[in-house]
């Protein structure tokens, strides 16, 4: 099964301090430490270990600057066979619609039985996967967080739906799914997956390489723009619960059950 | 909230800025370790540390130990995160791929090893321990034992120890009375009782390889006499699988201040009779080969005392940026001033400026020593080998001695600055605290080290080695003359390492005269002088590489206060050249004041008798 993985970098939140910039319309991106994307880790994830049980590729895609591609090394050092790094200028300050163009013609330059995304981003609005199936005209499930190769032509998936109850569906391959987190453990890379990969040339590919109409992406085809960015003011309402460990425990959990959270 | 074990910026700056890691990558041996895969490698090693390791600290603090019928139980949570640091190979990082290591730079695993080990030291002693065992297979054992035993080693499939200490023979390890007794098949018998051995017994590994220092029946007394043997917990075949368990027993664990989530045992060999040891390397040599494996323990105890210090440093000045107490001093008078927090404080700066210079010291120092390693082993001039083979042997107690004794004041710095919540278990620093004490006793406390650097050190191959640590502070010295705003402290600490120079020429040979047990006395105060010149150097270092970067960035005008203010490199530059100016107008006058002492030789510690010590 030849499965391709969309991720993207993204400031890592273990590492930075995250503030709004002066003008209010982004985060401070200055010398920010940059990691995958926590959900596109667990897609990656989830396709090396179908992939290492029937058989077939990972590949990982990202479009992003040049920087991007320490996130695609990352996850090849994980597992994945093969990196394509989209890189173009004419790319800046696409919205998700511009993404999905984007990632479609790259993705229709070659054959693929799966495609993953996130279902969301540190810095998203988890819009891509969508729009990406309905531009492919492939069948689309989204916050899938299990699945199940039965054979070459369907899988089953596992989607969690509103309180708490699990959905199981079948669909038809090919197809997009936006992986959801716990989906599985993803692994940690090792030095060994490092260095296997520390030489390997990552293709990049602009908009010329992908024959891509320019009028479709970047700032100037947008719909959708940011015009502000703020932290919420501290509502009220919080209750810090005081004690020892146990004591913590057992208030939360009359509290619980008195909103009936639990019976 | 940004993790709090080792500051990224800082960690790259040593890497790849002070000592151009990267060009490591242009001879053939590190040819695979450029850039991107140093980069990769830190960040994954930050990773694991941050996600999985750091959160047993606590837990393998309040769980401990358990002995039980002589099993040792590690903390539940450890035995993932050893599996994962398993899966990694992320225990013999720089070692030779033939054998299982990963091949890297010293400098590269340094780096890792300082999130791993910071995120929990007493876990991180398994491995380290497993590597350090594996070292002397490799660099000593036969063709045999490399076979029968390193990759399991290097790969922590088995741990490692290294059983020296008796109930007698502690820091004096030549009066130990375990013995060994050659038997018909080439093996030997060995007998005696170890005490303090780390994971000397654990449920992590499958068997436990015991390196122990023994003495054959008929050898001389003392050092003399001293030969290694393995001896496995479970007796391992010719062909590497597995025997019959050994005669080795474990009589219990020690209750200890901290490093609860570490087995220290005490262990008895042969009470049957029947515990079988492998000679390693040759009869009463002994000591020649431990002393390779203790060497590099040594280092890497001062790579444990940094990541205490590191965390805790950065731990407290999170807290002072978020903890408002008391008014700003110049708005004391003002009954509306809001409080401030405690950062604004100017006896809090003072502690940070302390904690922060010592850490960023002590992480070039570390590097420093694990970058000449590196230069050792690809570089094919004999003559700039040998000289860094003695800067590293030179600063070897250094780095143990002086960075832990540092590293145990600033981690009370960290608990000073958070009060009364410092003291509670609640908040993470009295842990570091309580854990960083033992790095200043365990591996030849840090009096011995003193010692080691009077007695040995300091007037080895002729005094070559400190002539060349001499002259490479006078170098960078020469430079940061020239460099605009550092001219004063390259004088100030020139005047330092003048004074400091004499100093050594005084302290030693006042060691080679009568004077010996007066000179002695001040071994440590001297290990402590030398740090703090050493320390100065790498800050003074690390202001030459800033500040043309600073400039570049932030001019030279009244305007680069706003640059600053708004560029976080140009911040950072910053603040390498204040912790020079802070550390060398600062420590170093108090170290001169040391250095005084030092040249008095009071022969009072060794004139009062021992009746006087007490009424």
């Amino acid at each position: 099964m030849d499965i391709l993985v969309c991720v993207k970098r993204v400031p890592d939140t273990a590492e930075n301090e995250i503030s709004v910039n002066g003008s209010g319309t982004d985060i401070e991106r200055d010398d920010l430490v940059y990691s995958v994307n926590e959900w596109d880790n667990y897609a990656v994830e989830e396709a090396i270990q179908i992939r290492d049980k029937v058989g077939g590729s990972v590949t990982v895609i990202s479009v992003g600057d040049s920087e991007s591609e320490e996130v695609l090394r990352r996850e090849m050092a994980m597992g994945a066979d093969k990196g394509i790094l989209i890189s173009d200028g004419a790319f800046e300050g696409s919205d998700g619609k511009g993404l999905a163009v984007i990632l479609k013609t790259a993705i229709e330059k070659d054959k693929y039985d799966l495609i993953f995304t996130g279902a969301q981003a540190d810095d998203g609005a988890g819009q891509v996967g969508g729009m990406l199936a309905a531009m492919l005209d492939l069948p689309y499930a989204s916050l899938v967080n299990f699945i199940e190769v039965s054979d070459d032509k369907k899988i089953k998936i596992g989607r969690e739906i509103a309180g708490g109850q699990q959905e199981i569906d079948e669909i038809d391959l090919p197809c997009v799914l936006s992986i959801q987190t716990g989906i599985n453990e993803p692994r940690y890379v090792g030095i060994r997956g490092i260095r296997k990969v520390a030489s390997v040339e990552i293709p990049v590919l602009g908009a010329s390489d992908l024959g891509i109409d320019q009028g479709l992406v970047g700032s100037a085809a947008a719909k959708v723009s940011r015009v502000d960015y703020f932290m919420p003011a501290l509502g009220k309402g919080a209750e810090i619960l005081e004690g020892s460990i146990e004591e913590k425990a057992d208030k939360l959990i009359e509290l619980l059950k008195s909103k009936g959270g639990i019976k | 909230m940004a993790q709090l074990l080792a500051d990224r910026r800082d960690v790259d700056f040593v890497l790849h800025e002070q000592f151009q890691i990267a060009d490591l990558s242009k001879h053939e041996k590190y040819a695979e370790f450029n850039k991107k895969t140093v980069d990769l490698i830190v960040s994954e090693a930050r990773n694991l540390a941050i996600k999985e390791i750091l959160p047993t600290r606590p837990l393998g603090d309040k769980e401990g130990c358990r002995f039980e019928n002589g099993k040792v139980s590690v903390p539940e949570s450890y035995h993932k995160i050893y599996g994962l640091i398993k899966e990694g190979e992320w225990i013999a990082m720089s070692d030779d791929p033939e054998y299982g290591g990963q091949g890297m730079p010293h400098t590269v695993a340094a780096a890792a090893t300082d999130y791993l080990v910071a995120a929990n030291h007493s876990f991180a002693m398994y491995g380290g321990l497993c590597h350090g065992a594996g070292k002397l297979v490799e660099e000593f054992g036969t063709d045999k034992q490399i076979k029968m035993f390193l990759k399991k080693m290097y790969s922590g499939e088995w741990c490692g120890t290294m059983l020296l200490t008796e109930p007698e023979a502690g820091s004096d390890v030549g009066a130990l009375t375990t013995s060994a007794k050659k038997n018909d098949d080439g093996t030997y018998s060995i007998t005696g009782n170890k005490i303090f051995i780390s994971g000397g017994e654990q449920n992590l590994t499958e068997n436990i390889i015991h390196p122990v220092l023994a003495r054959i029946e008929g050898a001389p007394a003392g050092t003399a006499g001293i030969s290694l043997f393995l001896v496995p917990k479970i007796w391992v075949n010719d062909d590497g699988t597995l025997g019959e368990p050994n005669d080795v027993v474990c009589t219990g664990i020690e209750e200890k201040m901290g490093m609860h989530g570490n087995a220290t045992c005490s262990l008895a060999l042969g009470g049957k009779g029947k515990c079988r040891g492998l000679l390693l390397g040759e009869e009463n040599k002994g000591m020649k080969v431990m002393f390779l494996m203790m060497n590099d323990a040594r280092l890497q105890v001062g790579l444990q005392g940094l990541t205490c210090a590191s965390p805790s440093y950065l731990y407290a000045l999170d807290y002072a940026k978020q903890r408002v107490q008391g008014k700003h001093l110049l708005k004391a008078m003002d009954e509306s001033a809001a409080g401030v927090p405690i950062i604004q404080h100017p006896d809090v700066r003072r502690q940070l400026m302390i904690m922060k210079s010592s850490v960023e010291s002590m992480r070039s120092l570390i590097y420093f020593v694990s970058y000449c390693f590196d230069i050792i082993h690809i570089t094919d001039n004999e003559e700039e080998k040998a000289k860094r083979q003695g800067l590293v042997d030179l600063l070897t107690p250094i780095v143990k001695g002086y960075i832990t004794d540092r590293a145990f004041e600033i981690c009370s710095h960290a608990v000073q600055i958070y009060g009364g919540y410092g003291y509670v278990t609640e908040y993470p620093v009295e842990q570091y605290l309580r854990d960083c004490r033992i790095t200043m006793i365990y591996e030849g406390t840090n009096g011995i080290q003193g010692m080691d650097f009077l007695g040995r050190k300091l007037g080895m191959n002729k005094g070559k080695p400190f002539q060349d640590l001499v002259g490479e502070i006078s170098n960078d010295i020469a430079s940061a003359k020239n460099i605009k705003g550092l001219e004063n402290l390259a004088g100030n600490l020139e005047k330092s390492l003048n004074k400091f120079v004499e100093l050594a020429k005084h302290i030693g040979s006042s060691a080679r005269s009568p004077k010996v047990l007066s000179a002695f006395a001040y071994a440590h105060p001297f290990l402590e002088v030398t740090g703090d010149v050493v320390a100065a150097w790498m800050l003074l270092w690390r202001a030459l590489v800033a500040a043309p970067k600073l400039e570049k960035l932030a001019g030279t005008g009244p305007e680069r206060f706003a640059k600053i203010e708004k560029d976080k490199n140009a911040a950072f530059y910053e603040g390498q050249i204040k912790s020079a100016e802070f550390f060398i107008n600062t420590v170093l006058p108090v170290t001169s004041g040391k250095m005084d002492a030092i040249f008095g030789l009071s022969s009072a510690a060794v004139d009062i008798p021992e009746v006087s010590f007490s009424g």
